[in-house]
């Protein structure tokens, strides 16, 4: 069994971590799907106002790849239908009233074990869940008709204040291995998975990883166990989607449950609970008394996205991070001496001693400044690859340098750290991101 | 601090879009902001970010220059005493060289900020806090001696020249500081060529710096000849220590070291590039030593050995506080450290190769800010051929 480690990271220690124990909320009332917010789909709808659907049934596909369709999270009423600029779907709203689900064809594991490719492949697509399976390079939803050449599942969860997975594994043991052999019928290669501490499982090989975040990160796992290369097409899906996918193999229904974190130094009963695939933020921090200015993230705190008060959860989120929307200015805070509760730094500029839980706020603490080469990035990026030299390449939009450096490997979510650690207050991810977008558009 | 905040808030209308005063508006930003930090929140990506910012790493080695700054005004003192037969108390000393820095440190912030603001103004970028470390900076690489409009001279030369036409901070190709130095050093070379001792004594009075002295001889012991000098202390601990003339703060390498712990703790200089110079200037000074021997040269300069030159003249600082200057440097960690080991090894070369330039650490440095960038390129080509060794498997 390979071992990975890693040295660079860093584990941000942030306030409000979230109770071991899952506990159960009110079902948030309406669930929603946001097509626009997934990247490079073309949504065309299936649905109407009005309509009723079940669980599982689908609600919307993508024009660019007709058979993958996305899964309705509820079963209710089709309550809005909202369009953006040049009628782009934005979001589509069910009001809950059921529990009635599409029921389709349900295997066990031994009948599983002994599948193949097609079997498989069009049981997902007929469940309308191969939107869970995404790829890279690009981190973006699968192409049914591609093989991958292996695929990636991470059980680790390093980033900030997020869900203990390997307890959730444990509890869906079952369910995790059913997606485990389905997956591994889908590629000519293997099924890596990485654990922090390993456990047993069949039709994959088992990995662990040890060291800072980002080692949660799929795509650093990638890059020590097998880099991907021009093209190779790496699948990856998130263990809960595993779980889901596990489910839909046992059990022949889609089961809409995701366990999410709320928790930050915004919250004020950080916990951990289940809850439904697109539910309303706010039935979601119903036990949070907020008063001050917050800000509400689905996602972690690194990599999420903003959302208002009437939000939704993300697709792929499993966490909601509170964090004050405030900001401090003390006078001459450039020369303050620091503490361990006003400052938190990676680097010892600041006199903060002790390993202390910090109230992050969604303070920028500095203004946008040219790059100052202190090694900032390179000290949290766990990879063989030049972040310096990337990014200007990437800004210079010299497509051929971009690749030389390593660009097919790189996905935004692992520079998050670089632009938390950047004094220069520079968002490295956002950058990688638009080198990948352009990257997808000339190759 | 409550009403200077009020007074800020109340008149940043005018310095809004649309204010009368708009133009200036980087002005009043950079005030606010050094005053009480800034309001800025993040809007996507990481919503958290580390409290560390540039105005702090700025602040930060502003901080590690100050023990050469009241040793270099200490010593400034105690030179002046010593060409005037004199002994004072070390407050004394203090005073006396603290009345000779001061006006060089108001004018060197004076024309930066003028030139700062210009540049910010006209081309609506904020105003930098890198100007502090370079208008920090170029006193300490100044005779006391040097006239003040020189000083205003070469800090425009090196803001403007050396820095604001590349586009500032973060841009520029030579560290500002020593463009500046390097100004006046082939501009008015009678005043900072480096051959002549620079102290503020009376009219007339001069000597042979530290490094002149083996400059100037053939064929003879290097070391011998040091300690053969009357008129000031030129022995190894002497000179570690800094009670030697040379420019502000140049000359003590021990409170240099004080500074350069304080960064490398920080993690605001880079210990490869510190390491790699101390390399470099050990190994090619032994080879000089070692040629020496070997070919009998008459070039006195040769037989200085490593340790003495790590002490004397600019090298110290100018590896601490210049070279490590993290922009002009290399930006690889490989490259920092071929970076350094050439900066040291030139050191040796300038100085006892060319005697024309008894100081070569400065030359070695600017020599090398020019060569970072292919420095770097080798270092980036050597990660891509092992990629594309990888892709090609």
């Amino acid at each position: 069994m390979k071992k990975i480690i890693i040295y660079k990271g860093h584990d941000i220690r942030i306030s409000g971590i979230p109770t071991k124990e899952t506990s159960s909320i009110p079902k948030s009332e309406t669930v929603a799907l946001l097509p626009k917010t997934f990247r490079g789909v073309k949504p065309k709808l299936l649905v109407n106002e009005g309509d009723t659907v079940k669980i599982g049934s689908p609600l919307f596909f993508d024009k660019t790849k007709p058979d993958v369709k996305w899964a309705s999270p509820a079963n209710g009423l089709v309550k809005t239908i909202q369009f953006g600029a040049r009628r782009s779907v934005e979001k589509i709203e069910i009001s809950v009233s059921g529990t009635e689900a599409i029921r389709g064809e349900a295997f066990r594991q031994e009948q599983l074990t002994r599948a193949d490719r097609p079997t498989i492949l069009s049981r997902i697509l007929e469940g309308n869940l191969f939107t869970l399976i995404r790829q890279r390079p690009y981190n973006k939803i699968s192409n049914p008709n591609d093989t991958p050449r292996d695929i990636f599942i991470s059980a680790v969860n390093s980033a900030p204040l997020s869900v203990q997975i390997e307890t959730v594994i444990e509890s869906e043991k079952e369910a995790f291995q059913a997606g485990v052999t389905a997956l591994s019928k889908l590629t000519d290669g293997k099924v890596y998975v990485t654990f922090r501490n390993a456990i047993e499982l069949k039709d994959a090989i088992v990995q662990t990883i040890s060291g800072p975040h980002p080692a949660g990160n799929v795509g650093i796992q990638i890059h020590h166990t097998k880099p991907i290369t021009p093209g190779d097409i790496v699948w990856t899906v998130n263990p809960q989607h595993v779980i889901t996918l596990g489910k839909l193999f046992l059990s022949g229904v889609y089961v809409p449950d995701v366990i999410v974190t709320v928790a930050g130094p915004g919250a004020t009963a950080p916990q951990t609970v289940y809850a439904k695939v697109g539910s309303r933020v706010d039935s979601l921090i119903i036990n949070q008394k907020l008063t001050d200015p917050t800000r509400l993230i689905s996602g972690d705190v690194l990599t999420g996205q903003l959302v208002a008060d009437d939000g939704f959860l993300g697709f792929y989120d499993s966490a909601v991070t509170l964090i004050p929307d405030t900001v401090e200015r003390p006078f001459m805070g450039m020369l303050s001496i620091g503490s361990s509760d006003t400052k938190y730094s990676l680097t010892n500029t600041f006199v903060s001693l002790g390993e202390k839980l910090f109230k992050f706020t969604s303070s920028q603490n500095g203004e946008e400044r040219a790059i100052i080469p202190l090694n900032a990035w390179d000290n949290v990026l766990p990879m063989d690859i030049l972040p310096n030299e990337l990014y200007r390449s990437i800004l210079a939009q010299d497509i051929e340098e971009m690749e030389q450096l390593g660009m097919w490997e790189c996905d935004d979510e692992d520079f998050a750290l670089c632009s938390f650690a950047c004094p220069s207050k520079i968002d490295v991810g956002a950058v990688i991101r638009s080198g990948l977008d352009l990257f997808e558009q000339e190759c | 601090m409550k009403w200077l905040k009020n007074i800020l808030d109340k008149i940043k209308p005018h310095f809004d879009k649309g204010g009368y005063l708009e133009k200036y508006y980087p002005v009043f930003e950079a005030t606010d902001t050094i005053l009480f930090s800034t309001d800025k929140r993040t809007h996507s990506g990481p919503h958290i970010r580390d409290s560390l910012d540039v105005k702090r790493v700025m602040i930060l080695v502003v901080i590690a220059l100050l023990p050469a700054y009241i040793f270099g005004a200490m010593n400034i003192g105690y030179q002046m005493a010593l060409s005037l037969g004199q002994t004072n108390t070390w407050s004394e000393n203090l005073i006396q060289g603290a009345l000779k820095i001061l006006p060089i440190i108001a004018v060197t912030f004076g024309a930066g900020a003028l030139w700062e603001i210009i540049f910010s103004v006209v081309r609506k970028h904020p105003i930098s806090e890198g100007f502090l470390v370079t208008c920090a900076l170029i006193p300490l690489i100044m005779p006391p001696t040097i006239p003040l409009w020189q000083v205003a001279v070469a800090t425009s030369f090196g803001i403007v020249i050396g820095k604001e036409i590349f586009g500032g901070v973060g841009m520029n190709i030579f560290n500002p500081a020593l463009v500046a130095r390097a100004f006046l050093f082939f501009t008015y070379p009678v005043r900072i060529s480096g051959d002549k001792v620079w102290i503020s004594g009376p009219d007339g009075y001069s000597g042979a710096t530290a490094l002149a002295i083996p400059a100037a001889e053939k064929s003879q012991d290097a070391v011998t000849l040091l300690d053969s000098v009357s008129q000031f202390d030129y022995s190894w601990l002497n000179m570690f220590m800094g009670w030697v003339p040379g420019s502000i703060g140049e000359t003590s390498t021990l409170w240099i070291m004080v500074g350069a712990i304080f960064l490398l703790v920080t993690g605001m200089a880079s210990w490869r590039v510190m390491v790699g110079a101390i390399i470099g200037l050990t190994g090619m000074a032994t080879l000089t030593n070692f040629m020496a021997e070997l070919t009998g040269s008459s070039n006195t300069m040769l037989t200085l050995p490593a340790h003495y030159h790590l002490v004397m003249g600019g090298f110290a600082f100018g590896v601490v506080f210049m070279a490590t200057e993290p922009v002009t440097g290399t930006h690889t960690d490989k490259g920092r450290w071929v970076y350094g080991i050439f900066i040291g090894g030139l050191t040796v070369i300038i100085r006892s190769i060319n005697p024309a330039y008894p100081e070569g650490t400065m030359l070695a440095i600017l020599l090398m800010n020019a060569f970072a960038p292919l420095i770097d390129y080798f270092v980036i080509q050597g990660n891509i051929k092992q990629r594309m060794a990888r892709y090609a498997k």
